[in-house]
């Protein structure tokens, strides 16, 4: 009877769909490629054996929690609910749903996760398709933020960057996102880069110490020493406390002359001496012409330090390091500032602060007041915010038909 | 079995029809299910009129075949009949009455809507005697809408447009005409509430326009599938009067041209 097969293709389908629910819940994933910078870096004397690894994992794990569990690591006298509040992790954490109050969570891996991964380590499903590709958060820098070269940015500059998105890149605007989920993930992206900043310095501390091939982080898991376990919370500490002081940090901007018109035409044109000049030197990267096609070889420092120590891609690492699943590293490119596309923001001040501090993690260097004036910056802002508009930029567009009409007011 | 395979399709159009009715009605469970609200005016009630006509004409259709499905199965039934099987070779008269009578409906819907369709995609309205130029450039991007106004000089491209992620805001009462542009994939604009959609294709670019009469805040929402995100695709319009639109302009341009900033106090 054809009902009976109906009936048998239902049960069947059920039973597939039972068993996919039951997949284990995902891990925060080994930090692989580091490790073995690190290996190499002690001149091939060190190899790391799987307990070492483990120990590596579980000091982490009891730290920062799992995806799925996370927590705010102790450390002592450090005020870490300056930086992380537990209870906005959890909305963040975990699987994609809603908890009992109807409130939505595991936003990150609703929103982020598919492109900068589960671990925060830029390494989603979708990662090898974009250009530039995500931002791998566990080396704790972050490149368009309001503090110098060297700090943390602030909570503020990376709710920025999620509620604006980053034009010129995949990121796209959050903005509709209710106020406490934009914070919950604000808060998810700092304890993803925490928690891999910390297994980063481990792993240095590692190498830099005396340690052999049998000594363990924790000498005795059973009975821990109250040293090691200071020593290991000493090393959290550090780094949460730089980002406590990141929220202090922010470099003050002097507000923008005001210009007549021809002092405003003077601004630019001093700019632009400054631009192509040897002082500032923009052009040397950005291109006498501002095509950002000055430099073309460089890396920024999230590839360097893997395949091209010495600045010079390195063929035989680059096979190494994508083995264990790093990506076909690309050059970075000096922004072509004729394309109107600011990805660190098109503020005044957004620019301003790009050169004044520089942009982390990148050639882009920062300049000290001693060598650029407030006034000279303001001159190369000037300047740059002016060359989308150059005739040359892109003449079709101010000169399409449908737009010259002036609608009357 | 008995009569199941009939029952079952005499259920569809039954079926069919009732979860029309009941979202129509706004009844429990199915409350605002049917059409969003309609703040376009005039010429997107045409649009709503031309949907419920087209729904109409195909509803009776689908009513009128599951009916014969039905009256088919019913009749015919194999272990209810003991008449033997008869084939011909189809009747000429029934093949050209069922192309006729659909093409002619066909013929006149395309005669009937001709003006509503010119009206939303051929006669951008005018200013002056010439296509009023669009007060914004929308472009779609995985997954995003990124705003341009033209700002005060009314130009886009210029050094004085202002822009926004998202975030559109439009006077009411007044011919709004919007600039559309794709810079990644298909994606499609998607204006519910005042009826307007249009498929926005890299490379080209084209114009929207509508008028709408109330304020508040509605949806803009892709609706060409562009990638794994289209889901959340999605912009949000705020409609206002002319003087807080101004107002809100202005603000947003102020935001844009930040050029100074204190650090906290305290260090």
């Amino acid at each position: 009877m054809n009902l009976r097969w109906i009936m048998m293709l239902l049960v069947l389908g059920c039973g597939l769909f039972a068993t996919g629910c039951g997949s284990p819940p995902p891990q925060f994933r080994r930090y692989v490629t580091f490790i073995r910078l690190v290996e190499k870096q002690a001149g091939g004397d060190l190899e790391l054996s799987d307990q070492q690894k483990q120990d590596l994992d579980e000091v982490l794990a009891a730290q920062f929690g799992t995806p799925n569990e996370p927590l705010v690591p102790n450390v002592g006298e450090v005020e870490i609910g300056k930086v992380l509040n537990i209870s906005k992790l959890k909305v963040a954490a975990g699987a994609v749903g809603s908890d009992a109050n109807d409130r939505a969570v595991g936003l990150y891996r609703e929103h982020c996760a598919h492109c900068h991964g589960v671990t925060g380590d830029g390494l989603g499903p979708t990662a090898a398709f974009l250009n530039p590709y995500p931002r791998d958060y566990r080396k704790g820098q972050f490149k368009f933020k309001s503090t110098p070269v060297g700090s943390k940015p602030t909570h503020e500059d990376l709710r920025r960057i999620i509620v604006d998105g980053i034009p010129g890149t995949a990121m796209p605007s959050f903005l509709l996102l209710p106020e406490n989920e934009i914070e919950a993930l604000v808060d998810y992206v700092k304890y993803l880069a925490i928690r891999g900043e910390v297994e980063r310095n481990l792993l240095n501390f590692w190498a830099s110490g005396d340690f052999d091939k049998d000594s363990r982080l924790i000498t005795d898991p059973a009975k821990p020493d109250p040293e090691q376990i200071a020593l290991l919370k000493g090393q959290t500490g550090d780094v949460v406390t730089k980002w406590i002081e990141a929220e202090a940090s922010s470099t003050g901007v002097s507000a923008r002359p005001t210009y007549t018109p021809e002092e405003f035409a003077k601004s630019k044109e001093a700019g632009r001496v400054l631009f192509q000049g040897t002082k500032a030197n923009c052009f040397s990267c950005h291109g006498i012409a501002a095509l950002g096609d000055g430099q073309l070889t460089g890396f920024d420092e999230w590839t360097k330090e893997f395949i091209a120590p010495t600045g010079v891609r390195n063929p035989e690492l680059v096979r190494e390091f994508t083995r264990l699943g790093m990506l076909e590293p690309r050059n970075i490119r000096p922004r072509n500032l004729r394309q109107g596309v600011f990805r660190g923001g098109r503020r005044p001040v957004d620019i301003f602060w790009r050169v004044r501090n520089g942009i982390e993690g990148t050639p882009m260097p920062g300049f000290k007041p001693e060598i650029l004036s407030d006034n000279d910056i303001w001159n190369i802002v000037n300047y740059v915010q002016s060359l989308p508009y150059e005739p040359i930029s892109d003449p079709r567009q101010a000169l399409d038909p449908v737009n010259v009409h002036v609608s009357a007011k | 079995m008995g009569r199941f395979w009939s029952l079952l399709f005499l259920s569809v159009p039954i079926v069919g029809v009732l979860v029309f009715v009941w979202a129509m009605a706004g009844w429990p469970g199915m409350e605002n299910h049917w059409l969003p609200a309609n703040i376009g005016g005039n010429e997107a009630l045409w649009i709503d009129r031309l949907f419920l006509f087209i729904l109409a004409l195909t509803g009776v259709i689908f009513v009128a075949t599951g009916l014969i499905f039905f009256w088919f199965l019913w009749v015919y039934d194999a272990e209810k009949t003991t008449q033997p099987v008869k084939y011909f070779h189809g009747s000429h008269t029934l093949e050209v009455v069922w192309s006729i009578i659909p093409a002619a409906t066909l013929l006149f819907i395309a005669i009937f809507q001709m003006k509503v369709w010119a009206n939303a995609k051929l006669e951008r309205p005018t200013q002056d005697g010439i296509p009023k130029a669009p007060i914004a450039e929308v472009t779609g991007r995985q997954f995003e809408w990124r705003i341009r106004y033209a700002g005060k000089d009314g130009i886009i491209g210029t050094q004085d447009d202002i822009l926004k992620v998202n975030d559109l805001h439009l006077p009411i009462n007044e011919d709004i005409v919007l600039k559309i542009k794709s810079q990644d994939v298909l994606h499609s604009f998607f204006l519910p509430h005042v009826r307007v959609k249009q498929d926005v294709v890299p490379g080209m670019q084209q114009f929207v326009w509508f008028k709408a009469n109330r304020t508040g805040k509605y949806d803009i929402v892709c609706a060409e599938l562009c990638g794994w995100g289209h889901y959340k695709m999605r912009g949000r319009m705020t409609l206002q009067k002319r003087a807080d639109f101004d107002k809100w302009l202005e603000q947003a341009w102020q935001e844009q041209e930040v050029a100074s900033f204190a650090p906290p106090a305290g260090e």
